[in-house]
């Protein structure tokens, strides 16, 4: 191969070339190429984000354990606390969705086990491209299958999630999953450190194959049109396989047999040794002809970069290596030492019986290129006027913008998954927000996601804020108090100066929303060249946010009984974007007057719901669609007449654009006076009865919409499946 | 001291420890036993076997469960008039081993199906049927849930009595809407739906406790 043609197959640029050189001292051979190839990846080393990430929020006293690491921390209290992160599979996804999307779920449950929390909840954030693209339906049943089919095996429920179409995502299919484990009062965290020179470095789990290879490296660059080619990039998945090594891997934590361990996730068994001895500070001596392989003949080049899934490195101590054995064997996985630990910081390959490679683990993950790309920042939000077609069909409006496939009901998705197993669940795919009973203390967890892709189309810092304020509020509803949250950071190619401007603004909104909300962000991952074709998509700055609750029971998320008193609780100010509206009823660009965040409302709205919680019978944020969208998925089961609007707006914009913040509530008249008094004390904050619960099984809005109940449910019910029928 | 209840673990079960709590929060002292090991059937009231994917579904859910050592025991238990229970991977494994009759084939949605159905208690003979309720909302979580059986089986089943509950809406294209089936001795009964997650009214249902309390006990 010429230098152009290495430089191409291992995706380095001319410059990291000269930097690998010079920091080995000489023209690297082919192993080195590879190791660098990975480790310098994009998706291993952050090297466009990471001036970026920073600067973020990450401390705080309920933090146990930080970025960096395979998953973050938090103590719940009560010695219980949880781990969990989120993670991107886009591009395997794409080119292969059930393997792709049944990989990311296996993926991130490594991470979270890995630190010794047993996974408890998952949840996904899917995006896929316009309902009418020709690859939409194949995508939807392909992930929803992938993450269904993983999950349901492992025994660990989806619980929540959010699934959005929209033809930014046109043939850039975003698949986000999210997993928590929970630490039980007396159970210990674990680390991937490789520490203890003289320690054991052992292999556990499933054969190493050629699925994979290189996988980092595709996972850092654009698709062009050739797909099939990297189909061979992707890895194949086996949940029975990783129930497995879950039982074992926490088995032999709990015993306290281990020192540290780590997954084998991107760039395999390359990027999980290198980092553990970078973390440590330690030199590791590592046999690659010990690796149990799944067929012969697989070079020392590919056992390095294979993405093979359900593996784990582990370091133990020699006196505990007996029993670590026969635990694996136990659960019928296999098991095999491939190196130990030395001094220094070096690591040595060896490969039947002659060292392969020797290099410092320093350049290749501390010293990793990092980059300052250039940035174009989004000029400033600009304040539009609202204008609507007047309408005075606005009822049917209402079932059209319900039964599209933005909007509708997402129970074709959640009924392909297991949302119960575990025993945990209160409430799962079917509310806004998850909520699971802890064991050992009573007290609620709640969970949920951000980022909706309207408001990044609106402004990235808004989009970025949003991102955390919505979920926050939408919890606070519900009683439960945000404490961390994770993200994944979904953008298009970083070469693009507006791409890294969009990035940059994204992420600066996103922080500023956790800090002033105090969810500090234990945890993430960035997922670069979601590009296709030379077309970015919308950056997409999801998160996965978990909160607690003390008491076991609290409002629901629809309403519940007649003769309630409806409330808009809003904030002041209180700003508009028509966004899906926009897109569903007449296929245009946002528009609103949502120019900044206003942080003191915002913390009052979250503060107040924490504080009222209990005098609410059904509390619901206000989202996607607005109010109008809202009341009707609230009124399932009991109707509602609202018999005045909360503001001298276009009654079109009060109906259907979302809202920064407002929330309805509806109470019980006995309460409704307490409420009113705890208002009058908030400076930011504004409760605006706009009508009642009704027996009558209509939904009736001032003489604009009445829509009977059985509509509404139809609408919102209609098969979202619909959209894959045609698929064999 | 009341006898233990013994819950079968094999590679792959995934509702063993809720099982085992629901045991213990109706009262009872729950015990693992280990797929490849063999124990001793007569120190234990009631055995269960839970749900979850048995060795990943491989071959045919519950086929290979159904050829693991601790087998052999749960069949002389079951000859014995042991109380046994088995729901949903552990219906599927009472069938491929012999100890009830049909199959659980692919749900006619041929999808994963996770959903709230009504059940309805038709048998009422034996351990498992001394309820005291006829209408149960329960979860199902399954891709392999539709009872099948040949027509005579069906209907000696009818016939018998031995049709344990039944779909009040079928969800997954069961044969005569069954949803859970009893031996002929009535000792060994199995369900698709999961009781032990319908034991809290927090769970959004409590009337799993009954159909699990009924039977724990031990013969009758």
């Amino acid at each position: 191969m010429t230098l152009d043609q290495k430089l191409k197959h291992y995706r380095l640029s001319q410059s990291e070339y000269e930097k690998m050189k010079l920091a080995l001292g000489h023209e690297p051979s082919q192993i080195e190429w590879a190791l660098f190839s990975a480790l310098w990846s994009e998706h291993c080393s952050y090297k466009s984000s990471k001036v970026h990430l920073r600067g973020l929020f990450t401390k705080h006293p309920r933090v146990v354990q930080g970025p960096g690491e395979n998953a973050g921390v938090i103590d719940l209290g009560q010695g219980e606390r949880v781990a969990f992160k989120m993670e991107s599979h886009n591009h395997p996804s794409f080119i292969e969705p059930t393997q792709g999307a049944a990989t990311g779920v296996g993926g991130i449950l490594r991470d979270v086990f890995t630190m010794g929390a047993r996974p408890i909840a998952s949840m996904d954030y899917l995006c896929f491209g316009d309902p009418k693209d020709s690859e939409t339906p194949r995508l939807l049943a392909g992930v929803v299958k992938g993450v269904g089919g993983y999950g349901n095996c492992v025994g660990v429920p989806t619980v929540n999630g959010q699934t959005t179409f929209h033809k930014t995502y046109n043939k850039n299919n975003l698949v986000n999953a999210f997993s928590l484990g929970l630490f039980r009062p007396g159970e210990e965290v674990f680390y991937g450190r490789a520490s203890g020179v003289g320690n054991l470095i052992v292999y556990a789990g499933a054969r190493t194959g050629r699925d994979g290879v290189h996988g980092a490296a595709m996972a850092s660059e654009s698709f062009g049109s050739n797909l099939e080619a990297k189909k061979p990039n992707v890895q194949i998945g086996d949940p029975f396989y990783e129930k497995l090594l879950i039982e074992a891997c926490l088995e032999v934590m709990n015993e306290n047999l281990i020192v540290g361990i780590q997954d084998m996730g991107a760039a395999g068994l390359t990027s999980s040794t290198f980092e553990m001895a970078a973390r440590a500070g330690t030199g590791l001596r590592m046999d690659l002809s010990k690796v149990p392989l799944r067929e012969p003949d697989i070079s020392p080049e590919e056992i390095l970069l294979s993405e093979s899934q359900e593996r784990m490195v582990m370091i133990v101590e020699p006196k505990n290596l007996n029993r670590v054995v026969d635990v694996f064997k136990r659960w019928d996985l296999d098991c095999a030492v491939i190196g130990e630990i030395t001094s220094g910081d070096h690591v040595e390959l060896v490969w039947k019986n002659q060292v392969i490679a020797r290099v410092s683990h320093k350049p290749l993950v501390n010293q990793a290129p990092v980059y300052e790309r250039p940035f174009d920042l989004p000029s400033q939000p600009k304040k539009t006027e609202i204008t609507t077609p007047e309408s005075n069909e606005l009822g049917s409006v209402l079932l059209k913008v319900l039964k599209s496939p933005e909007m509708r009901s997402r129970e074709w998705i959640f009924k392909q998954y297991d949302q119960r197993v575990g025993a945990k669940t209160m409430s799962a795919c079917e509310s806004d927000v998850a909520l699971l009973r802890l064991p050992d203390s009573g007290r609620v967890l709640g969970m949920n996601t951000g980022c909706r892709v309207s408001v990044m189309q609106w402004h990235p810092y808004l989009g970025g804020a949003d991102a955390v304020i919505f979920p926050v509020i939408q919890q606070a509803t519900r009683g439960v108090k945000a404490l961390a949250l994770t993200d994944c950071l979904n953008f298009g190619n970083p070469e693009k100066p507006q791409v890294m401007g969009e990035f940059v603004s994204a992420l600066k909104g996103l922080n500023e929303a956790a800090t002033q909300l105090e969810v500090p962000i234990i945890s993430g991952n960035v997922s670069l060249y979601n590009e296709t074709q030379g077309k970015s998509i919308v950056g997409t700055p999801a998160t996965g946010i978990v909160g607690l609750r003390e008491p076991l029971l609290g409002p629901s998320h629809e309403f519940t009984e007649s003769a309630l008193e409806i409330f808009i609780l809003k904030t002041k100010p209180e700003m508009y974007l028509m966004g899906e509206f926009n897109r569903i009823v007449h296929d245009r660009e946002p528009q609103g007057d949502f120019t900044e965040i206003h942080f003191e409302s915002v913390k009052s709205i979250q503060k107040f719901c924490l504080e009222n919680f209990q005098h609410f019978e059904c509390a619901k944020a206000i989202g996607r669609g607005g109010l109008a969208v809202t009341l009707a998925r609230m009124c399932l089961s009991v109707g509602a007449e609202i018999v005045s609007l909360d503001g001298p707006r276009n009654p079109q914009v009060s109906l259907f654009a979302e809202r920064f913040y407002s929330v309805v509530l509806g109470v019980k008249k006995a309460k409704a006076e307490r409420l009113k008094q705890a208002i009058e004390k908030e400076r930011h904050l504004e409760l605006v009865p706009i009508g009642k619960t009704q027996e009558a099984l209509e939904l009736k809005i001032l003489n604009l919409i009445k829509v009977n109940l059985n509509d509404v449910k139809t609408a919102y019910s209609e098969n979202l499946g619909g959209l894959v029928e045609n698929l064999a | 001291m009341s006898k233990k209840v013994g819950v079968l673990r094999f590679l792959g079960t995934n509702c063993d420890a809720d099982v085992y709590q629901a045991i213990k929060d109706l009262g009872h002292t729950p015990e693992y036993l280990w797929w490849s090991d063999r124990f001793d059937w007569k120190s234990y009231s009631a055995l269960v076997l839970p749900g979850g994917f048995s060795y990943g579904d491989y071959l045919r859910a519950g086929a290979l469960a159904a050829q693991a050592p601790a087998m052999d025991d749960v069949k002389q238990a079951a000859k014995s008039g042991v109380p046994i229970l088995g729901i949903c991977n552990g219906f599927q494994i009472l069938c491929e081993a012999g100890l009830l009759s049909g199959a659980l084939t692919k749900n006619i949605s041929r999808q994963f199906q996770d959903e709230w159905v009504e059940v309805e208690l038709v048998g009422s003979d034996g351990p498992w049927t001394q309820v005291g309720q006829k209408s149960f909302r329960l979860p199902i979580a399954h891709s392999m849930g539709r009872y099948f059986a040949p027509k005579d089986t069906l209907k000696a089943l009818e016939d018998d009595g031995l049709i344990w509950l039944k779909y009040k809406r079928n969800p997954n294209g069961s044969l005569h809407d069954i949803s859970g089936i009893l031996n002929k001795n009535r000792n060994v009964a199995a369900l698709m739906p999961h009781p032990e997650r319908a034991i809290h009214s927090w769970m959004g249902s409590s009337d799993g406790r009954s159909l699990l309390q009924s039977g724990l006990g031990g013969a009758l």
